[in-house]
């Protein structure tokens, strides 16, 4: 079997496996699971019987199961009595808003952990060098959220230049749409800061040891040897290969992207995925929490696919290696 | 890698415990990571014993709230008047044990399943890595925002969440080790001399692979502290018990940083970075011991 | 005048007390169109010294003392962006094992192809592709796979693709440092003859190193013994190889232990003991403790290169050797 089939296959197995798993977390909570669906509403007789029927509670916990798969199959991710609409309704509104989050701090923290990584990890040994380590380490202990406190404080309180809270001004109106995407815009520098100063040492870190080992191959020796400037040294031949280690990397990187949002959504009051998340842990509301750890799960893996189709691009020995 | 091909030298005794913290006192980065350790531990041993105020103890009036730091209240009071300070020592406790207890039981699991993994091989292999890999990529913090919300809000069962959610780096990490110990010679010998699986497990594999996860360990501390701190700042912390993320989740909604009382949520976040830092700096140093080529000049 | 005129150079790698002395005053000539072996076992100083030639020593190594003249100029004090100028337009290098010596991410094409568009600007990518396509048919690979990675060839035809690459500025001087080591017998013959046929067709001078005595008589106009750091013996391939010529117990010593490449190999007489540890001074002749002619002199005092004939020298206070 081909490569790309193979991995679609796995792929369709891991998501199978975290939708089993989402599904038996859910429902081996003590107690009646409508209790637990439908948490801070009271529900009369009717309606009760109406969501037994629907979640097919009065069956087997393997044909709830059934009943589970054949409505994700539909889209359909229940409903959510605290929000007071389909769960896949306030996810896909809440999605929109942290993929917007997290690609623009991925971008920036890819470029910049490369480049930083490149940095140190040419200049081994030196005071540049180890700094920018013992830098990348501090920011990488500090807990994320913190670091959006201090940002909150710094930026927001005492100097009052950035907006601290939600995706655009309250009650704003804009004369123009790029004022209302300025409006976006300024609101999203904070948790953008907030997420790149904590993620990049990842990438500065990969990647300053992958350039570090790759600088010491012999083909490196070989390109010096041509008289090449340093710059093309260290970046034609030095920084396209460490880059393959760094992608493979990257799985740990992608995992922990959620985890990131989900804290600084809630510092920001930012509308996505994250702080869905965290109003459904104060409401209990848990139709909305085992969608959202499903979708984020998804995200995840297909993510990591992506990222593992883009190496075997990107690597000429793979193909020899099938 | 820190192993021998000869096996003659394998039946010695690991490395001394003493001669590894010898060789982290050595580097920089590795004696500023044991000070730190040592410091934080310490204070916060001895630190609430000393310190004269009840963390729990609100104040007596209105004039007591959100109080800057001053003679009697070092760090200066919170959202009910309660001493700062005395909470910032308490709640170190609740981060150590935590870290500490958590990471006893990602190890435990993760050097079960490693090992097993790799020395039993075959389907158990195939089986147990599947396992590995799902729990590698599955996105941690919602996770553990969803059984804390299922399971409950106390210590115990944290720790046994993040306990339970960190073990799959080492369980890879061991059992590469396991697969490439298992096929040193003394293996098939020692089972030709009617030595039990497990006796070849607890006698040779256990002593010489634990020893190679130590960095990833010490990691892990750092990882555990991390989780406990974000799950009690998401509110999901155990409402009987001071932690710094705690402190942090009362002084984000109490409005803490709107009212510009920095003692209240600088003293937590400057001590969860220091121990995250602490033992991040020790697993580095660890992990350039074993691997010289990284280590820098400087 | 000679193209390169080494002398009394001196490599250090480390520096204080910890420092080793790999190469130890120590003077080298090529002459144009001439080929030069260097020879003796590992860790004798040969790399570092090739290596030393274009400044292409590690980090921690440094030059100490001596000139490195090159058509006049000194190398020795050149800063890197200087030597870049000289740096395979002039010089280049077969490095040994071509297995990592290449980029395993870079078609060989373009890493062929790259040393001409740095070091003749204003030469076209296509121009330089159909430069390395030439280089590439006249090393015996043909050109349709110049778009192919290292990891596709064989061993030998990663070191065809070296020499090529080697060849793409039309140097004036090549070092091959082991150029046939890590290849099979057969494979060995093939590429020194190729080396020999493309050194005319492309008048180039060579310094070639090895630890294989019977590739450097086979090949060499003049060889170099190296030991520990120094010259033990110098002189035309007759000279050093003939059977009543050799004037170092060292090099007669290193001819017992090698078979003729065309023969079968198998260990004939290895030399007991190591070569002596560089980073502790010494008295005396530095093959003293393996030497089994060695007289209570050789202990004490250092002997110079003592001239032989017009060519040939010898550092042995026994001059001529044992006979």
């Amino acid at each position: 079997m081909g490569y790309l089939p193979r991995k679609s296959l796995q792929v369709l197995g891991s998501i199978f496996a975290v939708t089993t798993f989402n599904f038996f977390l859910f429902h081996i909570i003590p107690g009646d699971p409508l209790r637990l669906i439908a948490r801070t509403q009271k529900l009369d007789a009717e309606q009760v019987a109406a969501l037994r029927i629907e979640y097919g509670l009065d069956g087997s916990l393997f044909s709830q199961y059934l009943t589970y798969i054949g409505n994700l199959l539909h889209g359909d991710l229940g409903y959510s009595f605290a929000l007071h609409e389909q769960v896949s309704t306030a996810l896909m509104r809440a999605l929109g808003h942290t993929a917007l989050l997290l690609a623009t701090s991925t971008v920036i923290v890819v470029l910049f952990g490369i480049f930083l990584g490149v940095f140190a990890g040419s200049r081994q040994g030196s005071k540049a060098d180890s700094r920018t380590i013992i830098g990348a380490l501090v920011f990488w202990s500090m807990p994320t959220f913190w670091v959006g406190m201090l940002l909150v404080f710094t930026f927001g309180v005492w100097w009052g230049v950035l907006p601290i809270s939600g995706i655009t001004t309250p009650n704003a109106v804009y004369e123009t749409y790029f004022s209302y995407l300025m409006d976006i815009a300024r609101h999203l520098v904070l948790p953008t800061l907030t997420l790149a100063l904590v993620d990049i040492a990842f990438f500065v870190l990969i990647t300053r040891t992958s350039l570090v080992e790759v600088m010491s191959e012999d083909f490196m020796l070989t390109a010096r040897g041509k008289g090449l400037p340093r710059r093309t040294l260290v970046w034609r031949h030095g920084v396209r290969n460490a880059l393959l280690p760094v992608m493979t990397a990257s799985a740990l990187y992608i995992s922990g992207l959620v985890g990131g949002a989900i804290q600084v959504e809630v510092v920001y009051s930012w509308p996505g995925m994250g702080l869905l998340m965290y109003n459904s842990v104060l409401a209990r509301d848990y139709a909305v929490l085992e969608a959202a750890f499903l979708v984020s799960s998804v995200v995840v893996i297909l993510a990591n696919f992506a990222t593992d189709v883009l190496y075997r691009r990107l690597d000429p020995r793979v193909v020899v290696a099938q | 890698m820190t192993t021998n091909s000869n096996d003659f030298e394998l039946r010695e005794a690991p490395e001394t415990q003493l001669s590894i913290l010898g060789k982290i006192w050595q580097d920089r980065m590795g004696r500023i990571g044991l000070l730190m350790t040592v410091s934080v531990f310490t204070i916060s041993i001895i630190g609430p014993m000393i310190w004269p105020f009840d963390p729990a103890a609100v104040g007596a009036d209105a004039s007591s709230i959100l109080q800057p730091p001053n003679s009697q209240n070092w760090l200066g009071t919170d959202e009910l008047g309660r001493d700062v300070f005395s909470q910032f020592l308490q709640g170190s406790r609740v981060s150590l044990l935590v870290g500490v207890t958590a990471t006893i039981i990602a190890t435990v699991i993760g050097a079960g399943i490693g090992i097993s993994s790799g020395y039993f091989m075959g389907r158990l292999d195939t089986v147990l890595m599947a396992i590995t890999d799902f729990f590698l990529v599955v996105p941690s913090l919602p996770l553990m925002i969803a059984m804390g919300s299922i399971f409950g809000q106390n210590l115990t069962v944290i720790i046994l969440i993040i306990g339970v959610l960190s073990w799959p780096r080492n369980a890879r990490i061991i059992r590469s080790q396991t697969l490439s110990l298992r096929e040193r010679k003394f293996v098939p010998r020692a089972k030709s001399l009617g030595a039990t699986d497990l006796r070849i497990i607890r006698k040779h594999m256990i002593p010489h692979v634990l020893p190679l996860v130590v960095a990833n360990t010490i990691l892990v501390v750092a990882g555990a502290i991390l989780a406990e701190a974000t799950l009690a700042f998401i509110g999901l912390g155990d409402p009987d018990r001071i932690s710094w993320g705690s402190m942090l989740h009362f002084a984000f909604a109490s409005g803490a940083i709107g009212r510009g009382a920095w003692w209240y949520f600088m003293p937590p976040g400057l001590g969860i970075l220091a121990i995250v830092l602490a033992f991040t700096l020790l697993g580095h140093s660890f992990d350039r011991i074993n691997n010289p080529r990284l280590r820098d000049a400087a | 005048m000679n193209l390169l005129e080494v002398k009394n150079l001196s490599v250090q790698y480390g520096s204080g007390q910890g420092g080793v002395l790999a190469v130890d005053g120590v003077d080298l000539s090529v002459g144009v169109g001439e080929f030069v072996g260097l020879a003796g076992e590992s860790g004798c100083g040969k790399t570092t010294l090739a290596m030393a030639i274009p400044n292409l020593l590690p980090k921690y190594a440094s030059i100490t003392t001596g000139t490195i003249e090159f058509e006049g100029q000194d190398l020795s004090n050149k800063s890197e962006s200087e030597l870049n100028e000289v740096r395979w337009r002039d010089i280049s290098v077969i490095f040994q094992g071509a297995l990592n010596a290449l980029n395993p991410v870079a078609t060989i094409g373009n890493q062929i192809a790259e040393p001409i568009l740095i070091h003749e600007p204003g030469t076209s990518h296509d121009a330089a592709i159909t430069r390395a396509k030439e280089l590439l048919e006249a090393v015996g690979i043909s050109a349709s796979r110049s778009s192919s990675y290292s990891h596709e060839f064989s061993g030998g035809m990663r070191q065809r693709v070296m020499i090529a690459m080697a060849l793409a500025c039309r140097p004036k001087l090549v070092i091959a440092d082991e150029p046939i080591t890590a290849l099979d017998v057969m494979t060995q013959a093939q590429i020194l003859e190729l080396l020999r046929s493309l050194s005319e067709t492309f008048n180039l001078s060579m310094l070639l190193i090895s630890h294989d005595l019977s590739v450097l008589a086979e090949t060499c106009d003049r060889v170099q013994i190296m030991y520990a750091g120094k010259v033990a013996e110098v002189g035309t391939a007759d000279d050093v190889f003939g059977e009543q010529n050799s004037a170092h117990p060292y090099t007669q010593r290193l001819l017992k232990s090698y078979p003729n490449i065309h023969q079968e190999r198998k260990f004939i007489d290895g030399i007991p003991g190591y070569p002596p540890d560089l980073s502790k001074s010494h008295a005396g002749c530095r093959f003293a403790e393996r030497c089994t002619v060695s007289v209570e002199k050789c202990f004490t005092d250092e002997p110079e290169l003592a001239v032989i004939s017009e060519l040939h020298r010898s550092a042995c206070h026994l001059v001529g050797g044992s006979k």
